[in-house]
């Protein structure tokens, strides 16, 4: 799962105390507003400089170490893929589509077996040509434990990635990615897995060329695949300049627009700090995006209510769910009537409130996304209404032995995220008040929470989590949660309710043969409703982010995909 | 004078020894484990074995320390896959998150914290020492009870409110200054002037107030003393007197003062360096200590305690310069 960082859920945190101070500056003047509007419509051109105010800085620029979503935001200017996000608004942008290769992969050997093409005419920035025995040394040399921190799938689902240790070390490479010639690499899987197309949108899949790898220092000067070739890299990814490649070209890269001729990421930049310089504007501020940083709920109040601001923010969905977790191999959470209780009780209107109100959480019954693309469909089991049902939470006490009340313990983090954060777990402790049970909360320091939660031997037994999509599938929202083969005994466990039904898994398996994308949706969401009886998780809310644009800024999309308005789309001219 | 020299030179020694060996000490209990946060979220067991070794996890503590001090007096030689790095005497290590040099990190980010730190202590003392004076010339009337008044607000007011309040009111409300953003001095000296003065004023309030005070309250004890009575009853100049010797009974402590925050300002500039998003050491410190960076954790705090012990022996000798009756022994 891709998720952001502790540190940037600490950073927010403290922004969002101060943000009252800014939000009182924020209805200033705006002096150089030059009553252009929203700056968002006209048609877009090439030119100019896009700035990007961020939190986090890029700290990892190798392809192999990073771990994105359909191939994340700055990398995907330098970094091209077999296939690649689909890039459009809403839900037209979760579709996968073609990057470097000619299609999404032919499938065959039930799905176990993939095909690419390489289009022609393919370049690095030093003009050579790529190659696909280079993507298939990125994926080899991504299994180095110096380049470690992308996701776990190539290392799960390639026949013989379990134990490699990568080309440094095992030099002969891995048998199951051919390259019979320079334009065609299969790939052989343990197991069917019709979601091999979307994996092949993640960074590891970006050419390397062997001749050019410098190692753990390859991300100083990494070789762009893509419209734009890193020419500055400062301060561990504070300070990035992005310079147009001119070897790339626009006829074989339909998605990418690359209309600005520079990109300038400055960041480790504080959260209230971005959202006033986006608000202001000021010089090179009036052509900035930011691409991790949303508008806190108060700083959204102040927004809202002046029209010019409110028309440069920008609204994305990305597939999220923040949940309650059971572990219901122990007291009292082993009685499925105490877990559905649990979840009659909920209050989510509060819940929504504690989470920064409705314009940034929406209510969340069902435990995958409310998107098509997951194959969401609608179910309450256990329907609480909007501010819960604590008369019939009672009565299911009651039939489970428990008329007297209940005292439980809920642990959260302390990291003010508005994800698993006190103001969240208090929300739920007021609402289970109504029906006799009494929460006690345990707040834990973030890095602490995440290693508990995520350990079996320490795992509470009833705590906040949240859960997000690698891609916009079924598959990656509910197997690591729900299939047994998955429960993890050394390293971090995601199926936090240790779930190993063989109903499940076979249907997991089932589905995951299916190269038809809308078909295997349709199952996984008849597979979240069934699941979704036994009550081993009380979803809460799917998050809203709300994101400032400065005024110059054209061409806004913002695709289901990421949430974020795309940056290979923005126009500054 | 030199015997006392190589006693505190040892004595520096000593502190920093101990210092690494405490914060080797701090990481291991404390949570968070070093090899999950740089194999990443789902990272599967086998990889997160490998990552440990390549880490050099798996060995004992005492055996890790032991490379730490090999590496600072004799350097290190690390596997970047294709090939060999060479970290020279002294080496910290690489960082846990993504390998490159500690000693590269912090030289790439020292030159913005010793602009804030610099410039800082230049204002402290001209504000300080400004509003110090002031006060005592204008002592008993309403301008110094004022200054007492403003010295004490700046001492309570915590960097990330009064930061972020002069940043709203002089970038964003009246558009006077940029949004503070580092430019080298290398590259463009008046440019790094403008974007360094708000972060330079947010830190001289807080400790301008506390020179303020310090100047105010010495020169007034100095006033009291039999020597002034004297000078006042021959008929000095209350000028005079202030300038000259009041003033001077106040360098002494203000003088080892300075030295002494200088040192410790390094650590200090923390909050102030995240508040403005200035590429500092303080800066990277914190978020080293929330991604669980043990090398880069160490370097940092070493580097902090090196100032602060240094910064310490040099207002020691000022100080011993500056008033005559202290020997150093």
């Amino acid at each position: 799962m891709r998720q952001l960082p502790a540190t940037s859920r600490r950073v927010a945190a403290v922004a969002v105390s101060v943000v009252l101070l800014g939000g009182a500056a924020a209805c200033g003047p705006e002096k150089s507003g030059d009553s252009k509007g929203s700056g968002a419509d006209g048609a877009p051109q090439k030119g100019g400089t896009l700035t990007v105010l961020n939190r986090q800085p890029q700290k990892q620029f190798d392809p192999a170490r990073l771990y994105t979503s359909g191939g994340g935001n700055v990398p995907s200017l330098v970094f091209r893929t077999l296939t690649t996000r689909h890039r459009a608004n809403g839900a037209e942008g979760t579709k996968v589509v073609p990057d470097l290769a000619t299609d999404t992969g032919r499938p065959s050997d039930d799905a176990k077996t993939w095909t690419f093409t390489l289009k022609d005419g393919l370049k690095y920035e030093d003009g050579s040509p790529i190659t696909t025995a280079d993507i298939k040394y990125g994926i080899e040399r991504s299994f180095a434990p110096e380049l470690s921190g992308g996701a776990p799938y190539l290392r799960d689902w390639l026949v013989g990635g379990e134990n490699y240790q990568g080309i440094y070390k095992e030099k002969k490479g891995l048998d199951s990615i051919e390259t019979p010639d320079a334009k065609t690499i299969v790939f052989h899987l343990r197991k069917p897995e019709g979601d091999f197309p979307y994996v092949a949108t993640q960074t590891q899949f970006a050419p390397v060329p062997k001749a050019k790898d410098t190692g753990a220092k390859y991300a100083e000067h990494p070789v762009s695949s893509g419209p734009y070739k890193v020419v500055k890299n400062v301060n561990d990814g504070e300070h990035l300049t992005l310079d147009r490649n001119p070897n790339w070209s626009e006829e074989t890269d339909k998605e990418r627009h690359a209309y600005p001729d520079t990109i300038d990421v400055q960041a480790g930049l504080n959260s209230a700090v971005i959202n006033q310089r986006l608000s202001t504007g000021q010089g090179a501020d009036a052509a900035a995006i930011t691409t991790d940083n949303n508008l806190g709920p108060a700083e959204l109040a102040q927004v809202t209510g002046d029209k010019k601001l409110a028309s440069r923010v920008g609204t994305g969905h990305f597939g999220y769910t923040n949940y309650l977790a059971f572990n219901p191999k122990a007291k009292p959470f082993d009685n499925p009537k105490v877990r559905q209780a649990i979840a009659y009780a909920i209050n989510r209107t509060s819940v929504v409130n504690a989470a920064g109100g409705s314009s940034l959480a929406e209510p969340a019954t069902t435990f995958l996304p409310n998107q098509k693309s997951f194959g969401y469909t609608p179910y309450d089991h256990f329907p609480a209404g909007a501010t819960g049902n604590p008369e019939k939470a009672k009565e299911l006490l009651k039939e489970a032995g428990y008329e007297n009340g209940l005292e439980i313990t809920l642990t959260h983090s302390t990291a003010q995220d508005f994800e698993t954060s006190p103001e969240i777990a208090t929300a739920i402790q007021a609402a289970l008040k109504q029906a006799g049970i009494t929460v006690k909360l345990q707040g834990l320091e973030f890095n602490d929470y995440d290693e508990k939660v995520h350990k079996l031997s320490t795992q509470p037994d009833l705590f906040l989590a949240h859960w997000g999509a690698d891609w916009p599938s079924g598959g990656p929202f509910l197997a690591p949660i729900f299939d047994g083969r998955q429960i993890v005994k050394d390293a971090s466990n995601y199926n936090t309710a240790q779930l190993d039904d063989s109903k499940v898994n076979d249907e997991i398996d089932a589905i995951n043969k299916l190269t038809d994308h809308a078909e295997a949706a349709k199952r996984w969401g008849a597979l979240d409703r069934t699941v979704g009886e036994q009550a081993l998780t009380v979803p809460l809310f799917h998050p809203v982010y709300k994101r400032l644009y400065g005024k110059d800024v054209k061409n806004v999309v913002i695709s289901d995909w990421t949430g974020v308005l795309d940056i290979s789309q923005v126009s500054v001219k | 004078m030199s015997l006392y020299f190589l006693r505190r030179a040892l004595g520096a020694v000593l502190v920093l020894l101990v210092i690494s060996v405490v914060v080797y000490a701090i990481f291991y209990v404390a949570p968070g484990d070093p090899a999950k946060l740089a194999c990443g979220p789902r990272c599967n067991p086998e990889q997160l074995r490998q990552v440990r070794e390549q880490l050099g996890l798996n060995d004992p503590v005492y055996v890790q320390y032991w490379h730490f001090l090999q590496g600072i007096f004799v350097g290190h030689d690390y596997s970047t896959g294709t090939g060999t790095m060479h970290c020279d005497a002294p080496c910290f290590g690489l960082s846990y998150q993504n390998n490159q040099q500690v000693t590269d990190l912090i030289a790439e980010r020292l030159p913005a914290t010793l602009s804030l730190s610099v410039g800082v202590v230049v204002l402290w003392l001209l504000l300080g020492v400004g509003i110090g004076l002031l006060a005592v010339v204008r002592r008993g009337g309403l301008l110094e009870r004022a200054l007492i008044w403003l010295s004490l607000a700046g001492t309570a007011t915590p960097v990330f409110v009064s930061g972020l309040a002069l940043m709203m009111l002089f970038c964003a409300y009246l558009e006077w200054l940029p949004f503070p953003s580092y430019v080298p001095l290398t590259d463009d000296p008046e440019q790094w002037a403008w974007n360094m003065l708000l972060p330079w004023v947010t830190l001289a309030l807080l400790g301008a107030s506390i020179y303020a005070r310090m100047t105010r309250s010495s020169m007034l004890e100095t006033l009291a003393e039999d020597h002034v009575r004297t000078f006042r009853a021959y008929g000095v100049s209350e000028r005079a007197i202030i300038g000259k010797h009041a003033l001077r009974g106040a360098v002494a402590p203000i003088v080892a003062m300075t030295a002494a925050d200088f040192g410790s300002l390094i650590g200090g500039t923390m909050l102030t360096e995240t508040m403005f998003g200035l590429p500092g050491v303080g800066q990277m410190l914190v978020r080293s200590v929330q991604t669980v960076d043990l090398p880069v954790v160490v370097a940092v705090v070493m580097l902090i305690g090196a100032a602060v012990v240094v910064a310490n022996i040099i207002g020691d000798t000022l100080y011993a310069l500056a008033d005559r009756r202290v020997a150093l022994r």
